[in-house]
């Protein structure tokens, strides 16, 4: 028996949902999923045998500092040099994602110097110099992420003697941004597709996503509290 | 408002992390003593959500987004201490793992996300609902000025830069735009759109987080009776931060004349014209650090290091006091 169907299943509907208002939702879902997918998968390589991460803290600081207080032509140099040689041993792949941040933050760098150096060019050089040491500490601080799991880098501030409850606040941040960065995604994504159709003041939302998402993290943060407790933990922050 | 590396001075990134000290000293301690022990997780979870609440695109006229801090939001839901822990951690790992904010400049960045945002939004708020008994334009209030306090404070950090710190020929070393620039390209902005965004963020969540769960808000569960020392903290942090400012007054403070300036003092547009001859011929008290400045130290850093030292030295007078005033006491008593 052939299908039948009823008359209205038949009718051809075109139906475009009225667009804009996603725009906030598909900005912030991507904001989100860049952020969680940095800290979920690490795409840097970390070497066996590589310095400590507390070595490459402290180095990393130092050579900061030095790019911050040095006019020395030399000094710069000599550290652009350092740096690129290194970064010259890498695969390609790793050397884009590690450039972008530098060769954006020294691009913004540059136009906003754009009009003190037109007022003033006496000062022309002293702002080429700002802008070149900003593109080098970015690119430093960005080479030491790519080289550094971030539970190295939990490890290394825990070996500068920070207080315990600060260390554990950082390293449940850590793994809290991903868990609640999923609920988050879910709400939006869930958002997304329960209001097809209905595109205007879909921000109206913010204050229910951001408000579930608070309710949540208090009941997470209460069983890891009770969690903690069940194995022992005896408020000591020091030992953990 | 992440201040990147080198837009200020190594001297300023080390005064605003000194300044930071009592802050985060204040604050840990507080949060030890306030949050009940199985709250102490909370920080740790509180940083995230403040850390994913600046990633939240709100819409602003024109089809473009922004995003808010939420400084004021977290002191209002965590409390003060909290929020500032949890901001300067959330700060901490934007710095170290995605480059956003320098490293040296995290101590500036704490200063005016960490500090100056939510203890002023929260301090307003709290005056506010008690002044009108309205909480949600106190939110507003307190967190649209909160987050123009913090932008006030980011540009009088870069716009101090080029009147401090300049080489031989007067040209900036760091951020060129003094305050004449820096503090309008910082507060316009802020104003108009951020300050707006960022007050609707508040709002919005705050009033959601009271109609559902209102016991969960910080207030409500705080005591009355925990006054703190966060004003003695904050004017403490305020006067380190600020010593720079010193420096800008070009004349001597009125009555601190040397004995070499007092000649060209003006007094209704006449100069005085002599020196006293008590002052010319006077003993004269070689302090440790005449005008704050060491030989062999360039000015600025002497400044800084006169003002720790200065504000280190009150502490301890004040400690000594306290507890000599404090045992006198005790012996009466017995």
């Amino acid at each position: 028996m052939p299908l039948k169907l009823p008359d209205w299943m038949w009718e051809q509907e075109a139906y475009e949902p009225v667009g804009g208002g996603n725009r906030f939702i598909l900005q912030t879902l991507k904001s989100l999923g860049g952020v969680m997918a940095r800290i979920r998968f690490q795409e840097g390589h970390e070497k066996k045998h590589c310095l400590p991460a507390l070595v490459k803290l402290l180095l990393l600081l130092a050579l900061l500092i030095l790019l911050s207080v040095s006019r020395q032509p030399f000094v710069l140099l000599a550290l652009t040099a350092a740096v690129l040689l290194y970064l010259a041993t890498w695969p390609g792949k790793d050397i884009v994602s590690i450039l972008k941040a530098p060769v954006f933050a020294g691009a913004l760098a540059f136009i906003l110097f754009i009009p003190a150096m037109l007022l003033k060019p006496s000062g022309i050089g002293n702002q080429i110099l700002v802008t070149g040491k900003i593109v080098l500490s970015v690119l430093m601080v960005n080479l030491y992420h790519h080289t550094t799991q971030w539970n190295h880098v939990t490890q290394a501030l825990r070996r500068l003697h920070l207080p315990g409850i600060l260390i554990f606040t950082f390293d449940m941040t850590l793994k809290y941004i991903v868990l609640l960065g999923r609920l988050m995604e879910q709400l939006l994504t869930a958002l997304r597709l329960r209001s097809v159709g209905r595109s205007d003041r879909k921000y109206d939302s913010v204050g229910g996503v951001m408000g579930v998402t608070f309710l949540i993290s208090t009941e997470l943060s209460r069983e890891m509290a009770d969690a903690m407790r069940c194995r022992g933990f005896t408020d000591d922050y020091r030992g953990l | 408002m992440h201040i990147p590396e080198n837009y200020l001075s190594p001297a300023t990134c080390a005064v605003m992390t000194v300044a930071m000290v009592p802050v985060w000293t204040h604050a840990l301690k507080r949060v030890k003593l306030d949050l009940p022990k199985e709250k102490i997780p909370f920080i740790g979870v509180g940083a995230a959500f403040s850390f994913l609440g600046m990633m939240f695109n709100v819409p602003l006229p024109g089809g473009t987004t922004g995003h808010a801090v939420g400084g004021t939001l977290i002191a209002l839901l965590f409390g003060p201490d909290a929020a500032c822990l949890a901001v300067s951690v959330a700060l901490l790992i934007q710095a170290l793992i995605f480059g956003d904010g320098g490293v040296l400049a995290f101590g500036a960045n704490c200063f005016n996300m960490a500090f100056i945002l939510p203890y002023v939004g929260y301090a307003l708020y709290q005056m506010l609902r008690k002044v009108t008994g309205n909480r949600t334009a106190a939110a507003a209030i307190g967190s649209y000025l909160g987050i123009n306090a913090a932008a006030f404070c980011a540009a009088v950090e870069f716009g101090i830069q080029p009147l401090l710190f300049r080489d031989a020929a007067g040209n900036a070393l760091y951020c060129p735009y003094d305050l004449s620039v820096s503090i309008p390209a910082m507060m316009i902005p802020h104003l108009i759109a951020a300050g707006l965004v960022e007050a609707v963020f508040t709002v919005a969540v705050f009033a959601f987080v009271r109609a559902t769960s209102p016991d969960l808000i910080y207030e409500e569960t705080a005591a009355e009776a925990k006054k703190g020392h966060i004003p003695v903290f904050a004017l403490i942090a305020g006067l380190i931060a600020a010593t720079p400012l010193g420096l800008l007054a070009t004349g001597t403070a009125w009555g601190e004349w040397g004995a070499d300036e007092i000649a060209e003092v003006e007094t209704a547009g006449k100069a005085l014209g002599y020196t006293p001859a008590g002052l010319e011929n006077g003993w004269s008290l070689s302090v440790f650090m005449p005008d704050y400045a060491f030989d062999g130290i360039g000015e600025v850093p002497a400044y800084l290091l006169s003002a720790v030292i200065g504000v280190a030295l009150l502490i301890i007078v004040f400690k000594v006091l306290s507890y000599v005033i404090g045992s006198r006491a005790e012996q009466h008593a017995a």
